[in-house]
């Protein structure tokens, strides 16, 4: 079980709501969103057929910057990467190109990275924002909503949006008014209005 | 008349060779040989009385035999598409629990077999599993799902089927009109990789019922035997057709049931299949049906009972 705040799958069919709960678990641990949703409710029902999911995303994950997973040795010549993480050793490369010239970025082993002194100024290294991982978490969010859901509910409707998500799906058309009419009600079992 | 038996033989590479032999000097047939870095795998069949015989020889080489009761069998593994929800866990994991048993299994991704409503099965999957000795068919968690789906799913299949799905087997037997020859329940969709003891043992069920059903067949078969017995067909076919030896499949010649599969294009080989000399004055055309596979461009040939050929090689 993830340590989400409030998690709770619904359905009339008692062996498809435990399968679900299995379901949606293991995919939010899979795509390691665990500590990215804050409460989520499921409800799917197969006889109508819909699938809901709606649910409030913890706090957004913060830009990585430099100081996050390198060391920064700053010598009389020359100053010195330790990296500790490589994750993100690719983009940290090639922000230090752009901003450094490719002449004058070196990388002696996998895990250390050298500029000349002089090329660097004032600025400061380690404040230096390498990644956004928000940038690419609503996508993350919808995609694992998108794998737990049946798969034969193709016609969808989703939003994200200031900490609240939700995720409708069915095999048929939807309904215009799915959103006030089964939505609403969830986010008010979450004790959260739309 | 000696009964032969599938086994599995489990080994090292080192020597291999003379349990090969000995197999073979036995009246035995090896249907798959897997070499793995160190290890060597032998899906075979070999006379029931001499097991022990190959046992002991095969003690000081560190070689175990297991009983395999899928050696020989070709089974469709079939997923409702394949797509993420269902792959890679339980569609493979499936398929290569089956494989341990020693079936050689095919994964058969339905083009449209997700949703209760619009599920449905094409001509080309439809021959395609019916080219297998059983179709297992891999289905979702809710029983309503199953139960109007598996209709559309199973049109024109002929061959048996086993269920595996998250309701009981109690209600897949329930839901499932008319019935299919096995039923595992408790499976479903599963989104992790089965290790659990209560996942393999899931697995295990799905093997008994395989192994249960195919020896039904089994049976039937030894009722009216075949003009030849498969691997018996394969092992010449591999000894005269020498492009055989040239193919990179893992199984150039796919032992079935009923029949083989030879991955050779249709058009250039099936005359060369067809006349080719089993026994004396006997050939391949006049105890089988040689017929283009719809698996890609191979020969399927399916191999006729005595009570049609009143041949027995």
């Amino acid at each position: 079980m993830p340590p989400l705040n409030y998690f709770v799958v619904e359905s009339p069919d008692e062996v498809g709501k435990e399968a679900y709960e299995r379901i949606a678990a293991d995919v939010l641990q899979d795509l390691d969103l665990i500590k990215v949703v804050d409460r989520l409710h499921v409800y799917v029902d197969p006889k109508v057929p819909i699938f809901v999911a709606a649910g409030l995303l913890r706090h957004m994950p913060r830009a990585i910057r430099v100081a996050d997973f390198a060391n920064v040795n700053r010598g009389e010549h020359e100053i010195v990467l330790d990296i500790g993480d490589e994750t993100y050793l690719a983009p940290l490369l090639q922000k230090l190109w752009v901003l450094f010239g490719k002449e004058n970025v070196e990388q002696p082993d996998r895990f250390t990275v050298v500029l000349p002194a002089g090329v660097v100024g004032e600025e400061d290294l380690e404040q230096i924002v390498v990644a956004d991982p928000s940038e690419t978490l609503y996508k993350d969010v919808i995609y694992a909503l998108q794998y737990i859901a049946p798969e034969g509910f193709k016609v969808r409707r989703q939003y994200i949006r200031e900490g609240k998500f939700y995720y409708v799906a069915s095999e048929d058309t939807l309904p215009g008014d799915i959103v006030e009419t089964l939505v609403a009600p969830i986010f008010a079992k979450m004790g959260v209005t739309l | 008349m000696t009964t032969l038996v599938p086994v599995t033989y489990k080994g090292g590479v080192y020597r291999h060779d003379e349990i090969m032999d000995l197999i073979d000097d036995l009246g035995g047939y090896i249907v798959q040989k897997h070499v793995m870095a160190q290890d060597v795998v032998l899906q075979s069949f070999v006379p029931r009385d001499d097991i022990e015989m190959i046992r002991r020889i095969a003690k000081p080489l560190a070689g175990e035999v297991i009983e395999a009761p899928l050696v020989g069998t070709e089974i469709a593994v079939v997923s409702p598409s394949l797509e993420i929800h269902h792959l890679p866990h339980t569609a493979c994991d499936i398929a290569e629990y089956l494989r341990r048993a020693g079936a050689k299994t095919n994964m058969v991704g339905l083009a449209r077999g997700f949703g209760k409503r619009i599920a449905n099965l094409n001509d080309e999957e439809r021959d395609v599993i019916n080219e297998h000795d059983l179709a297992v068919y891999m289905l979702g968690s809710f029983e309503e799902c199953i139960q109007q789906k598996f209709p559309a799913l199973r049109q024109g299949i002929h061959v048996p089927i086993v269920v595996t799905g998250a309701p009981d087997r109690e209600t897949l037997m329930r839901i499932i009109d008319p019935p299919v020859e096995g039923y595992v329940g408790g499976v479903g969709r599963i989104m992790h990789r089965f290790k659990r003891p209560e996942e393999l043992a899931k697995l295990d069920e799905l093997v008994d019922e395989v192994s249960r059903t195919l020896d039904a067949r089994r049976d039937a078969l030894a009722k009216d035997p075949l003009s030849v017995f498969p691997p018996r067909l394969m092992a010449i076919i591999e000894e005269r057709i020498h492009e055989v030896t040239m193919l990179t499949h893992p199984t150039p010649v796919t032992a079935q049931m009923e029949g083989l599969r030879v991955k050779l294009p249709y058009d250039l080989y099936a005359d060369d299949v067809r006349s080719l000399e089993v026994a004396d004055g006997v050939t391949v055309g006049d105890i089988a049906d040689v017929t283009p596979s719809r698996m890609r461009n191979y020969i399927l040939i399916r191999i006729k009972p005595f009570s049609e050929t009143r041949i027995l090689v």
